[in-house]
């Protein structure tokens, strides 16, 4: 995805890790931020988060990367990264989503442990080092959960739909899937694969790969508070997403189970319209080649036929790659230590 | 791999703290006249002491070993990852629940080295209820042994012993544990027998299972037909059935030509019946073109792993997912 992004005109290509006050026990940090709608200035974004890591001594570095509809002037972050400050900036040529862009980014990232930002405040600068804390800890993803909430109707509502659909694939161990802040271990991060806009949904993916995925309370930035309504496109993007992600964490390995329950059903209901019909033709003698529902009970057939076949290449697809292809995970011995020498 | 080890016993263990340690025991006694072997536990995810009792055992014992998988992953990924660790050159796999008697090992063992790949075991005398455990497997062995050709009276028991070169050809997802044989005859050629072996009640705890499974065992039943049967041409198994429905098809036509116009619906005869036909026809073409994408997917994957030979880039699969072992 590399070639997708080139460095913009006033863009610092050289990896830069701000390990000033140098304290080695710490963790590197890699912050990335992808910036895609509706970003908050993006200077004053840097210098609100990166407090607390200076705060702690923390070498860190950030990567801004920079979807070119979203219309942010990367000028200030220019200016700070000739400064001497840690960051860079990378812009893609064409639209792509946040996903692509973290993605994108990760390939630049020195860090052991990688933090994702949105580009707008959701939670206090002072969550960063929570979160970073609890995987140095040893949890393999540490996101963020806004708490307490103090939202507007609006985005209450749209969070509690959100989590009644999340709610049940996600064990209820995250509850706040939207947050979008996260640290996550870099070798987890590697793990996972990343495509569409899965990012999004990136603690549930680790959860069941088997990682170590905690929740992390974190104050609210007034900034989130404000009401968010989106075009209908995107509600309905999400809904698609929510459907594809319940399929694969559900009916990965095992496709046919859910194509063959679809068909089975939809076949079931034309045979028995069909089953009816003739019932009806044996008794009464009763013409109905010429009934519509005989239509119907074909169609249905149909259906049932062609959701079994699709089932069955989906069979077909996951034995073809079966071979050393592996679902478990073995979990390490002990916790994890932190990446780079306990403190 | 194998440095000499004769025998692996693989344990899936899942809330099976009462007993491992009868089972480790048991297995200790009845392989004592054994020259070498391992006993791997497999821990998948116990919310349980399961994984801190087996881990004593361990310590206790250099010959058992404990795989631990990070969450609960099924009794087929817990098969898979033991059989992953498992170093002897032959692996015999067995319930953690004590249904399974480990003094039946050493004459399974005895019967593979007769010149077979995999020896399944027989439950005789089976001690499970009869209306929720006994009728639907008996249905399912039947229907298995008539749809792979693999002639297993008990797919369902788990004790059974393997040649570790059959099980390094397999790979296990799904809830494919449960056929294993024929997944073994398909993929790698393996010469297949079985023989009896003692079932006792179940000591500790709730049978995991239940009859909702059989919708999705009859799913995966056809899976593993479409498997055994038709993983070298999927083409075969489409247009068959593309073949038939198009029968279908004619025959509608067949049937419309040869009604008499006579009544006064006839009118709607004419369109019913050819739209049900059509319908039919519409349907052999879908399958005839998935048919096609299934050629197209089993050639790239064909061809993706010949250029890997090529490379000489084939390793060892287990090589990335095994972690440490405690």
């Amino acid at each position: 995805m590399t070639d997708l992004l080139t460095p913009g005109a006033h863009v610092d290509t050289t990896p830069r890790i701000d390990r000033e006050p140098r304290h080695t026990a710490l963790a590197t940090v890699s912050v990335i931020v992808p910036v895609t709608e509706r970003p908050d200035p993006l200077g004053a974004l840097y210098e609100e988060y990166v407090a607390p890591l200076r705060e702690r001594g923390r070498p860190f570095e950030f990567v801004f990367a920079v979807s070119p509809t979203s219309g942010a002037p990367t000028d200030t972050l220019a200016e700070l990264a000739a400064q001497g400050e840690p960051i860079r900036v990378i812009g893609a040529e064409r639209n792509v989503g946040e996903t692509a862009l973290i993605r994108a980014a990760l390939k630049m990232c020195h860090g052991d442990i990688i933090v994702t930002l949105p580009a707008y405040r959701r939670v206090k600068a002072a969550a960063l080092e929570d979160l970073i804390a609890t995987v140095e800890n040893g949890a393999d993803v540490a996101t963020a959960r806004r708490w307490p909430r103090r939202d507007p109707l609006i985005n209450r509502l749209q969070h509690r739909a959100l989590h009644l659909l999340v709610g049940r694939l996600a064990d209820n161990r995250v509850r706040d899937v939207g947050s979008g802040v996260r640290a996550v271990r870099r070798e987890t991060f590697d793990d996972i694969p990343l495509y569409g806009d899965f990012a999004r949904f990136l603690p549930l993916l680790a959860l069941f790969r088997g990682y170590r995925v905690e929740e992390v309370d974190a104050t609210q930035h007034p900034g989130d508070m404000q009401t968010r309504v989106y075009s209908p496109g995107v509600y309905v993007r999400r809904l698609i997403d929510l459907f594809g992600l319940y399929f694969l964490l559900k009916f990965m390995d095992k496709p046919l189970r859910f194509f063959g329950l679809a068909g089975a059903t939809l076949g079931a209901f034309g045979g028995a319209v069909l089953v009816a019909l003739a019932a009806r033709k044996l008794s009464t003698g009763e013409a109905i080649g010429d009934k519509p529902l005989l239509l119907l009970g074909v169609l249905l057939l149909t259906l049932g036929a062609q959701a079994v076949a699709l089932g069955l290449i989906g069979e077909m697809i996951v034995h073809f790659h079966a071979p050393g292809r592996r679902f478990y995970r073995i979990r390490p011995s002990a916790p994890a230590p932190p990446p780079d020498r306990p403190p | 791999m194998s440095q000499g080890l004769a025998l692996s016993v693989v344990v899936p263990l899942y809330n099976e703290e009462e007993s491992v340690g009868a089972l480790v025991a048991a297995v200790r006694e009845a392989l004592a006249g054994m020259p070498s072997w391992e006993l791997v536990l497999v821990d998948d995810g116990s919310r349980d002491a399961t994984a801190a009792v087996a881990a004593e055992r361990v310590a206790q014992d250099a010959r058992v070993r404990l795989v631990r998988l990070a969450r609960n992953y099924g009794q087929t990924q817990a098969m898979q990852a033991g059989f992953d660790c498992a170093r002897g050159e032959v692996v015999v796999s067995m319930d953690g629940d004590l249904q399974n008697d480990p003094r039946d090992i050493p004459p399974l063992v005895a019967k593979l080295h007769e010149g077979y790949d995999l020896v399944a075991g027989y439950r005789v005398r089976r001690h499970d209820t009869f209306l929720t455990r006994k009728v639907p497997s008996w249905i399912a062995n039947r229907i298995i042994a008539w749809l792979t050709g693999v002639r297993i009276r008990d797919n369902g028991c788990s004790l059974k012993a393997y040649r570790r070169t059959v099980l390094e050809q397999l790979d296990l997802y799904s809830d494919m544990h449960r056929f294993l044989p024929a997944l073994a005859a398909a993929t790698a050629d393996a010469r297949i027998t079985e023989m009896p072996v003692r079932h006792h009640a179940r000591r500790f705890g709730q049978s995991k299972y239940g009859l909702s499974r059989i919708a999705k065992v009859s799913a995966d039943l056809l899976a593993i037909k479409m498997i055994s049967s038709f993983r070298e041409r999927p083409l075969t198994l489409f247009g068959a059935g593309a073949l038939a429905t198009a029968l279908v098809g004619i025959a509608l036509v067949v049937a419309w030509i040869l009604l008499p116009l006579n009544s006064a619906l006839h009118v709607h005869r004419v369109y019913v019946l050819p739209a049900a036909a059509l319908l039919a026809f519409a349907l052999a073409c879908f399958l005839l073109m998935l048919g096609l994408i299934a050629v197209v997917a089993l050639h790239a994957t064909r061809e993706a792993s010949s250029r890997l030979a090529r490379e000489g880039a084939v390793a060892a699969p287990s090589a990335q997912t095994l972690g440490r072992l405690s």
